[in-house]
């Protein structure tokens, strides 16, 4: 009685008893391990031959760590005066309900507000960010926050702002105004929020 | 043939897995398939040879003996019972019968050798009901390898026994925030050894492994707005793969590793795109009015499962790998998506939202019913392990957001702790 011999059929049988789904796949990779030496009919084991099924371990290969090539480009230092024309609030963000990128009638004014305003500076640039509370999962986030700065963005383009002003970018709930687990805080992060790019 | 398996079943049946006292509040996520009991393995200690290294073999035994005790499949004779079986060398039926009683269908034997910092192992493993041995094996490596060998044959055992690689060398990766930013790492299954694979200080995003453990896709704000990229973690590459406008985001491998599926769109729409793995031009599967992401391929590779909101909600979808044959696989939840394929490809793994809470839900698409597998807290972004034994998911019940993985009788089992960490993705061996 051979090892291969004896090890197929006892495999299939004991996968067919362990996993419900068994297909024939499944008994080609039973075999898999490398078939070793004679196994004797009686129960006394023999020794292996010297080399004869010998698996040779090798390390595992290693992981680089953190060793890449930060070739990007890099978000590049806003002059502060920008910074301030930020701080100064002259753009009004846009506020959604939970997992909503429909424009709510308050959003809409406080968008024609921002629309008017935008019209009067027309050499500023914006950067529209979709937020999103912690709640749904990070991608679905993502896409949903990509979904409320374009929503936004097209509202002021109707409007009349040339859309070659407006860059949009979705944060999904990666960068939150406000952290607390509760609606108090994840109003404030339902939100298309603004950001002076250029004066 | 067919008496031994009845034989085998019924034993399993009577040392089938029971439920440890005090586990009552959180047993639950039991993923593994409904009848499967554990193949029950005695493990005495190894004899040594003289020149063998004694903490080696220590280190070897110890690891594999706890290897063997985590896995869905295979388990060990209890100590307690272990000592019950009398060995008689003169006697090896006798033996067998011993060892049959306390509860062991196989026995592994063998014994330690080594010289100049190596370390041998020969293993034998007997069939206890027939007395034939089912495989056999001579493993070494120098003596710091203990560990991986005994990984190495763990393996090999749990293979032999289910068809589908064990676990002992697979990884993790995921995306911790703990050195400030939101990076891709990679851990062992049990959360061993972690490693920080990217250094972007910005949002790293959806890690994503080809099925040969050689590539990881990702998302990454490197560059300012959402991109796709792949590295090769062994040899620390980066290269971009998709800057489409949008998210960029969810890659998932074909089976064959060619292509990689992702979600992205301009004016705010996100659809389903392919791409060649290696790079090349994208192409676009899906025309959904709304989001339509996180896309899935099933083990065959013939179909891809996303989510989409086209139906107002965001639902479970699948469509055939070309993007035809669109069809909705949920209707009993108010949100479901990340969904994950089972190897098996008949079960499927999502993030449904119950009583205001996020939780993992379970679809067996033979008979198209859902289970929900309700924990403590929110619990997301449920993975397979490679075998389709058990899960990981994300939960937030400890106040964070942790990595848990389910053991073989279904309790969840904290594997991160330091900052949040959050969108496992399971592999069986990095290459």
């Amino acid at each position: 009685m051979s090892g291969p011999l004896s090890t197929k059929p006892l495999a299939f049988v004991l996968c067919a008893c362990v996993a419900l789904t068994l297909s024939c796949a499944h008994r080609k990779a039973v075999v898999a391990p490398e078939p070793t030496s004679e196994a004797p009919a009686e129960a006394t084991p023999a020794p292996l031959a010297p080399g004869e099924g010998t698996t040779e371990v090798r390390p595992e290969p290693r992981v680089a760590t953190a060793g890449y090539p930060e070739s990007g480009v890099t978000a590049g230092e806003l002059p502060a005066n920008l910074e301030e024309l930020n701080k100064a609030g002259y753009l009004k963000d846009a506020f959604f309900d939970t997992n909503k990128s429909e424009l709510r009638p308050d959003v809409r004014e406080a968008l024609a507000a921002d629309a008017s305003w935008l019209k009067e500076h027309p050499t500023v640039k914006v950067l529209i960010e979709g937020h999103c509370d912690e709640r749904n999962t990070e991608e679905y986030n993502l896409a949903l926050g990509w979904r409320r700065a374009n929503t936004a963005k097209a509202y002021l383009a109707s409007l009349g702002v040339a859309a070659d002003r407006m860059a949009a970018i979705s944060y999904g709930e990666e960068r939150p105004f406000a952290t607390c687990h509760d609606e108090s805080c994840w109003w404030q992060n339902r939100c298309a929020h603004f950001v002076i790019t250029a004066r | 043939m067919k008496h031994r398996l009845a034989l085998l079943c019924a034993l399993g049946s009577v040392v089938g897995p029971a439920l440890p006292a005090g586990a009552q509040e959180e047993v639950y996520l039991k993923v593994t398939s409904p009848g499967l009991t554990r193949v029950m393995i005695a493990l005495p200690t190894f004899p040594s040879r003289p020149g063998t290294d004694p903490g080696a073999a220590a280190s070897l035994l110890a690891t594999l003996r706890r290897d063997l005790d985590e896995t869905a499949v295979v388990g060990l004779v209890p100590e307690e019972n272990a000592r019950l079986a009398v060995v008689d060398p003169g006697n090896p039926t006798l033996t067998r019968q011993r060892w049959r009683a306390v509860g062991a269908h196989f026995l592994l034997d063998g014994n330690f050798a080594g010289a100049a910092n190596q370390i041998v192992l020969e293993v034998r493993l007997w069939d206890l009901t027939s007395g034939e041995i089912a495989y056999s094996r001579r493993l070494q490596g120098a003596v710091g390898l203990a560990p991986t060998i005994a990984h190495t044959l763990a393996n090999e055992l749990v293979h032999l026994f289910t068809g589908r690689p064990g676990p002992f060398l697979s990884r993790i990766a995921f995306v911790s925030d703990r050195s400030g930013s939101k990076e891709i790492w990679v851990m062992r299954w049990d959360g061993g050894e972690p490693q920080q694979l990217t250094s972007h200080r910005s949002i790293a995003l959806g890690p994503a492994w080809s099925a040969d453990g050689e590539w990881l896709a990702f998302t990454s704000f490197l560059r300012g707005s959402p991109q796709l990229f792949i590295l090769r973690p062994t040899q620390g590459y980066l290269k971009p793969l998709s800057t489409l406008p949008g998210v960029n985001s969810s890659a998932s491998f074909s089976p064959d590793g060619k292509l990689i599926a992702f979600a992205a769109g301009e004016e705010g729409n996100t659809d389903i795109w392919v791409t060649p793995a290696q790079g090349g031009t994208p192409e676009r599967l899906t025309h959904t009015l709304g989001i339509s992401t996180q896309p899935a391929w099933s083990p065959s590779g013939r179909q891809i499962v996303f989510t989409s909101t086209a139906g107002g909600s965001p639902q479970l979808y699948v469509m055939d790998a070309e993007g035809t044959n669109i069809r909705r696989l949920t209707f009993e939840d108010k949100f479901a998506d990340e969904a994950a394929w089972a190897p098996d490809g008949v079960r499927m793994a999502y993030t449904t939202l119950v009583e205001g809470l996020f939780q993992i839900a379970i679809l067996d698409l033979r008979t198209n019913t859902r289970s929900v597998v309700a924990g403590l807290g929110n619990n997301e972004s449920p993975c397979w392990s490679p075998d389709g034994t058990v899960l990981a998911f994300v939960s937030n019940r400890t106040g964070t957001k942790q990595i848990f993985v389910t053991d073989p009788v279904g309790r969840p089992r904290q594997i991160t702790t330091e900052g949040n960490n959050v969108q496992p993705a399971w592999v069986a061996q990095v290459q």
